[in-house]
């Protein structure tokens, strides 16, 4: 029985080999300040604090560990595993079609986007293509989603940094567009929605009014949010020149979506691997300069100005046609791989999927674009204070479900 | 559309990860480091293992993002055989890797810190390992817990 | 001078104050919160929840008061006492008209920022004997930003001490009768608008509430250096930040905003009610610091430092100083 620390840290795993002592800072790769070795727990002059996995900041189970001096970060690690439910695993004995419910619980702020990687992956096994109807659907219902994440986001961000109205002010607006997803899905967050082949259900008529109504109401709450936090001086001293992720660290670390293009790099799997309908909806792509956090806070708030144009554009372009292709009751693809990849609210989120011709998959793996956004702590946390951390984190926008899977 | 049984005729399937090469074990480092200095491939989108069976065989998926190439590199390696890590040159190797190694039972050399990244110390064998099995619902069954049909625990 | 009853039934008088106070302003800050947020704070408990705060009282008073192993017992059951008790002697100098007062006190505001001196010490105390890297953390800070703004606090109390003559509360809202021109009233804010600012800053820095709230409510603090605290003890902490509101609110309508004078009416016609006035104008006070509490983030504590230490109290001192010129110049030119 280990003796009981004020911290928890898993043993290094039986058989692996540690790096050789101290990496020559030459052979440091490019981006890197230093070597990601985690908090050091024998270091007796610096305070090992928890932050985590309970505090009031809605970020999911989040557990980092701080290596302190004072109120200053030596060093941080991740301590995840806490929302691990074996989603991987438990694929390989699902069948094709039950496999949804699994990856939209794994992002569970993006619902919409694991799903359509999922469906975009099995779809390319089975050599077919939705019909355009639900391409667009997809990518409607998908922009709402994308809304919906990024105004979670701004809330907890706000929180973050002390600010409570904000929060709630977008708590309203979110309620607005997941009432319109539990119209058009029957559900508010785990959707089962877009499936292989297309989605489950055309649109209702009740679902037009309520997007239209809110298309038309949202750049007022938009402006008011730019003037709650944006606008704010004590924000901008609080963001600005804080957590610089600058592109070469950011490639270095595998982060895409907000946190990459916060850096510089314009790279959107909408734009870059154009999927669905994107390649005919008129929309751009808000880069940042520096990549601190308040180019990363301002890609988000820009990011969603352009999801309300597309969600405008999607809405008068959907044309007519099913819903759905015809794809047999039980999924069999042939044996092969594929690897599907989408612009989710968080960067991008890939399935990899690997058939063996059965009902059941032999492999999936899903590329959380929140994992490598949160593998980046150990480089960038050290040198900033406590206060910075939260702030820090909660502009990486990242969502434990996926993390953990 | 069509019924979804035979894949299109037309261009050979790929797998989504670009080109594909297979490398052994000893030769990873090195296939790596030259896609990143000759290549140009600075970007791994994501490292994650498989059961083929007779081993496991883990798949680099890397990418320049300058002109959206990209490429895979996959190694195979015996149950509990040594990898070492990539981490000097795709430092996006760090997470993922642990979770290979704690999922598979690989073992990792020259990873600065070699911990299990999603489950705990009291976990016994490796969970994604082909011939490690989900429970049944009987498993878990014992005394105080109903059994039969469906309900129950 | 005062006999003993006397003082006996204004010291229970000022703890009955207080403890109301407490009550009717967690409840105000529940429904104004709660308002601002979209929000309506409680409803059930009562008819729209006034009954909430006096069940919550009860709560506490029954909850399991229990202490963490490895505590510095007397250390950590002293410091809510610490904190609480020079909050109730603040109240003793506070002047509600010109002969209702708890006690008479010459140099009523200088006490009373005496008074919130002392709690700092109950803060660190606090911190220290929880045993907890976390609650250390934020009692540090707290006592690192109240002493900070303790200098700024009694710089801007400086100025209208100077315009009043007196350090006694009821003198000092006296000399704030009358109006100019017959339309300005002559309270402090006008002729002392920078006094009037420093004060409400570092007021805000003291009470460690928003966007000074660093110490307390960061996002994995929780509590800060109450984080262990329960029962009746958190009641004390707890109490004691509205009561500390109350007091520098209170301060604050005396120096700035002529305490219980109604502007351009006679105060004698207004006596019997001065009370009333005096309380209107302090919750209406409160109510603005509530207001930015609801909206506003946080300030880091280095940035709060160093603004405390560089910014406000330079410019403390150039205030008096240009109090001081200006006073001077008055009189010798008649």
């Amino acid at each position: 029985m280990p003796e009981r620390r004020s911290h928890s840290m898993p043993e290094a795993l039986p058989g692996s080999i540690p790096a050789e002592g101290a990496v020559v800072a030459s052979r440091l790769p490019v981006g890197l300040r230093r070597v990601p070795r985690g908090v050091d727990e024998l270091a007796t002059e610096h305070l090992v604090v928890n932050m985590g996995p309970q505090h009031p900041s809605t970020h999911g189970v989040l557990h980092i560990l701080l290596e302190l001096d004072g109120e200053e970060v030596i060093a941080a690690e991740a301590s995840l595993g806490y929302l691990h439910r074996g989603i991987e695993k438990l694929a390989e004995s699902r069948r094709y079609n039950q496999i949804t419910t699994l990856v939209d619980r794994a992002d569970y702020a993006s619902g919409i986007h694991s799903e359509w990687a999922y469906a975009l992956a099995v779809e390319e096994l089975l050599g077919i293509e939705a019909p355009p109807k639900a391409q667009w659907i997809r990518a409607l219902m998908g922009e709402i989603n994308r809304l919906a994440s990024h105004l979670l986001w701004y809330g907890t961000f706000g929180l973050d940094s002390g600010a409570m109205g904000p929060f709630l002010y977008c708590m309203r607006d979110r309620e607005a567009l997941l009432d319109i997803l539990e119209t058009v899905t029957g559900q508010r967050m785990m959707f089962n929605y877009v499936r292989p082949g297309g989605v489950a259900m055309d649109l209702p008529p009740e679902a037009e009014p309520m997007i239209r109504k809110f298309v038309a109401g949202f750049p007022r709450a938009l402006s008011e949010f730019h003037d709650l936090i944006t606008g704010n001086e004590i924000i901008q001293a609080r963001i600005k020149g804080i957590g610089t992720i600058d592109a070469q660290t950011a490639l270095a670390f595998g982060m895409t979506g907000g946190c990459l293009r916060g850096a510089g790099v314009p790279w959107d799997v909408r734009t870059a691997k154009p999927y669905g309908p994107y390649q005919q909806l008129d929309f751009s792509v808000p880069l940042g300069t520096v990549g601190d956090t308040w180019d990363r806070y301002m890609v988000r708030m820009e990011e969603m100005e352009q999801s309300l144009r597309m969600v405008g554009q999607l809405l008068e372009g959907i044309p007519e046609g099913e819903h759905m292709a015809k794809v047999p009751k039980v999924l069999r693809p042939p044996a092969g791989e594929a690897y599907a990849c989408v612009e989710s609210p968080r960067g991008e989120l890939g399935i990899h999927l690997v058939s063996d011709g059965s009902d059941t998959p032999a492999r999936m793996r899903m590329r959380s674009p929140a994992l490598y956004n949160l593998s980046v702590i150990d480089e960038v946390l050290p040198g900033c204070l406590i206060a910075d951390v939260v702030v820090i984190v909660g502009s990486l926008d990242i969502v434990l479900g996926e993390i953990d899977r | 559309m069509s019924e979804g049984v035979e894949p299109s005729t037309d261009a050979p399937r790929t797998t989504g990860l670009g080109e594909l090469t297979r490398v052994g074990a000893s030769e990873l480092a090195g296939t790596l480091a030259s896609m990143w200095a000759e290549g140009g491939f600075r970007m791994l989108v994501d490292l994650f293992g498989s059961d083929t069976g007779e081993g496991i065989e883990i798949t680099y998926h890397l990418r320049d993002v300058g002109s959206g190439r990209e490429a895979g590199v996959r190694c195979a390696v015996p149950y509990d055989g040594e990898v070492p890590s990539v981490w000097e040159r795709f430092p996006a190797a760090l997470y993922p890797e642990r979770e290979l190694a704690e999922m598979f039972g690989v073992r990792l050399v020259g990873h600065p810190n070699p911990k299990r990244l999603l489950t705990t110390d009291e976990i016994d064998g490796f969970p994604l390992r082909k011939d490690a099995t989900l429970r049944e619902h009987s498993e878990l069954a014992r005394p105080g817990i109903r059994r039969g049909g469906g309900g129950g625990a | 001078m005062s006999d003993p009853g006397r003082d006996i039934v204004g010291a229970l008088a000022a703890l009955a104050l207080m403890l109301t106070n407490g009550v009717v302003l967690i409840y105000m800050l529940r429904k104004v919160l709660g308002r601002f947020h979209l929000r309506l704070g409680p409803m059930r408990v009562g008819w729209r929840g006034l009954l909430q705060t006096p069940m919550d009282v009860v709560k506490l008073l029954t909850k399991e008061d229990f202490e963490p192993a490895m505590t510095d017992k007397w250390v950590f059951r002293l410091a809510p006492l610490v904190v609480f008790v020079p909050s109730f002697a603040a109240y003793l100098p506070l002047a509600f008209s010109p002969t209702l007062r708890f006690a008479g006190l010459e140099t009523g505001a200088l006490f009373i920022l005496t008074a919130l001196a002392i709690i700092p010490v109950g803060v660190l105390m606090a911190g220290w004997a929880s045993n907890s890297k976390w609650s250390l953390l934020g009692g540090m800070r707290a006592t690192a930003q109240q002493i900070a703004y303790e200098v700024p606090l009694l710089l801007a109390l400086v100025g209208p001490v100077m315009l009043a003559g007196s350090l006694d509360m009821t003198e000092i809202v006296l000399s704030q009768q009358g109006a100019w021109l017959g339309v300005l009233p002559r309270w402090y804010v006008i002729p002392q608008f920078g006094a009037f600012v420093l004060f409400f800053i570092a007021a805000l820095a003291e009470l460690n509430q928003t966007p000074f709230d660093m110490s307390v409510a960061e996002s994995e603090l929780v509590e800060g250096f109450a984080n262990e605290y329960s029962g009746m003890k958190f009641a004390f902490f707890f109490l004691a930040e509205f009561s500390n509101s109350f007091i520098i609110a209170a301060l604050m309508v005396t120096l700035f905003f002529g305490g219980w004078l109604v502007p351009f009416v006679d105060p004698g016609l207004t006596a019997p009610i001065a009370p009333v006035v005096f309380l209107v104008k302090v919750y209406l006070v409160i109510f603005v610091l509530m207001w930015i509490r609801a909206t506003l983030p946080r300030i880091r504590i280095d940035q709060l430092l160093a603004f405390g230490w560089k910014g406000m109290i330079p410019f403390g001192l150039l205030w008096i100083l240009s109090t001081g010129l200006v006073m001077k110049l008055a009189e010798v030119t008649g």
